[in-house]
């Protein structure tokens, strides 16, 4: 017991001391979303982060064949994220964008991970497509998502199983508005 | 060894090294974007100039056109050359004021052109049958599988679109369009013809019916490893990369083929908007115009001396052309 206090004690003091923090709290990036009745709810990287969240495999590949990861991704469905905000529906369509003027489009099929296309490491068509989900990622690799490569938050298609390469034109990057369309 | 020898040994490799450039950070590297479809020309261009410069480290990173642009507009990138598949993106794009106060770039230089074509395979449905005469016919055949690039995505995917307008009004062969393209989406995409020519106004979600005639992949890449893998029988796509990727293909009457600026004021006649606006800085309408490549180097380009004596170079390459080369002007 006394054992059990004297760990709990250390754990306190480190908190306080700053020596175990929350990666993301000092990350401003503000993420609009925007319900289908016009409904705007505002959250930062570390709510986002504090949400349930799931992990998996990602990899992507460009237009032109140029590949991106493999990585271990973390982050939340988008799916589940905009329950926040009344949900997407079947008919409905999502409208990712970005600070720097991109946006991209998801329907509601491929956000419950259907047409989508996933590739072998020939970027050749899989006869029997993987598991896929469609996640706002904030982190790889166990870090928070880095602002060069797109963060810290960046559309991800994640795969349960390794090795398995994505369209790399869903992987939006520096994702600061999602809006619920229909 | 003696330990007297060996820092002299030591210093001496690094010194031969360091003569034959195998230490890259002692290359000025010299940064090139360009369209995906000159991938194949510009690696085989690389390679030959940094044979004879080998000081030179020329490093390609492909991207769309429009993308290959907007590294440096909007992702204030350091550029030294971007080459793009579409000459009219450059003035649309860059004639305009940068962060510094000085346009992103105020010059293009035009130098080759392509075509679309119909790319196949020996194993496609009606392959020993198709000829430039009666591809129109073997396309709307029930079970011939066609396929083009996400027009969102990629510029050879709308011209794909404007190309089966163009065809439809040129051959007189009302409902050609649909037959091929427009029925096998639900619902039908409908080209609207107007007095200033033919307009195709897209869905946000592009999405052909499960099944159908008609498959779309992001690119050429994509589309093309379909193609081979017997996926689709036909794909609308540049004649360069055709025959970059050593596949059969029917060449398109030049009225159509937005190849010959002959054609120009007819391949005008037909226009596609984009579902949805991709990025902030280009609208969502796409017009019929000729294929032409164009290089340029931007404001803030780190290289732009070396950058200028690369794009002299591959000029002359291109005008000398190749296999899997977009046609010298």
């Amino acid at each position: 017991m006394k054992k059990i206090l004297l760990i709990l004690v250390i754990i306190a003091c480190m908190f306080s001391a700053g020596c175990i923090s929350n990666p993301y709290a000092d990350i401003d990036w503000p993420l609009t979303l925007v319900g289908a009745d016009g409904t705007e709810k505002i959250l930062s990287v570390s709510e986002i982060a504090a949400l349930p969240s799931v992990s998996g495999h990602g990899y992507a590949v460009s237009t032109v064949g140029i590949k991106y990861g493999p990585y271990e991704i973390t982050g939340v469905p988008l799916i589940e994220l905009l329950n926040q905000v009344g949900g997407v529906h079947e008919g409905q369509t999502v409208h990712v964008s970005a600070a720097d003027g991109y946006l991209w489009v998801f329907s509601y099929e491929q956000l419950l991970g259907e047409d989508l296309l996933c590739l072998d490491a020939n970027l050749k068509e899989m006869k029997t497509p993987a598991k896929m989900t469609p996640i706002l990622m904030y982190a790889a690799d166990g870090k928070p998502y880095p602002y060069d490569d797109g963060g810290p938050l960046r559309m991800a298609t994640m795969t349960a199983e390794p090795d398995v390469i994505t369209e790399g034109s869903l992987w939006v990057k520096w994702v600061d508005r999602i809006e619920v369309h229909g | 060894m003696k330990k007297s020898l060996l820092i002299p040994a030591v210093l001496l490799i690094i010194l031969i090294t360091l003569c034959s450039g195998c230490i890259a950070g002692d290359k000025t590297v010299v940064k090139v974007v360009p369209a995906g479809s000159l991938l194949i020309p510009l690696d085989e261009i690389e390679q030959e100039y940094e044979a004879l410069h080998p000081e030179i480290d020329i490093q390609i990173e492909g991207h769309g056109s429009i993308q290959a642009i907007r590294q440096v507009t909007d992702l204030n990138r350091s550029i030294d050359l971007i080459v793009v598949a579409d000459a009219s993106l450059i003035p649309d794009m860059m004639y305009r004021e940068g962060p510094v106060g000085v346009n992103y770039t105020d010059w293009y230089t035009p130098f080759a052109r392509n075509e679309m074509v119909l790319a196949f395979t020996p194993e496609s449905a009606y392959a020993d049958e198709i000829t430039r005469d009666n591809w129109y016919e073997i396309l709307a055949r029930d079970d011939v599988k066609v396929g083009f690039s996400n027009p969102t995505l990629d510029a050879s995917g709308y011209r794909a679109l404007i190309m089966m307008m163009l065809a439809e009004e040129q051959l007189n062969r009302p409902g050609l369009f649909n037959t091929v393209i427009g029925d096998s989406f639900k619902p039908a995409l409908m080209v609207n013809k107007t007095e200033n020519g033919s307009i195709l106004e897209l869905p946000v979600l592009l999405q052909p019916e499960s099944g159908s005639k008609v498959t779309i992949r992001d690119s050429s890449l994509f589309l093309l490893n379909l193609l081979e893998s017997g996926g689709i029988d036909y794909a609308f796509d540049y004649k360069s990369v055709a025959i970059g990727q050593g596949l059969r293909y029917v060449e398109l009457p030049a009225e159509i083929n937005l190849g010959d600026e002959a054609f120009a004021e007819n391949y005008d006649n037909a226009a596609v908007y984009l579902g949805f606006q991709r990025f902030a800085t280009i609208g969502n309408k796409r017009t019929g115009l000729p294929i032409v490549y164009a290089v340029t180097i931007p404001y803030n380009a780190p290289e732009p001396e070396e950058a200028e004596k690369f794009m002299e170079f591959m000029l002359a390459r291109f005008s000398e052309g190749g296999e899997g080369y977009p046609a010298p002007l």
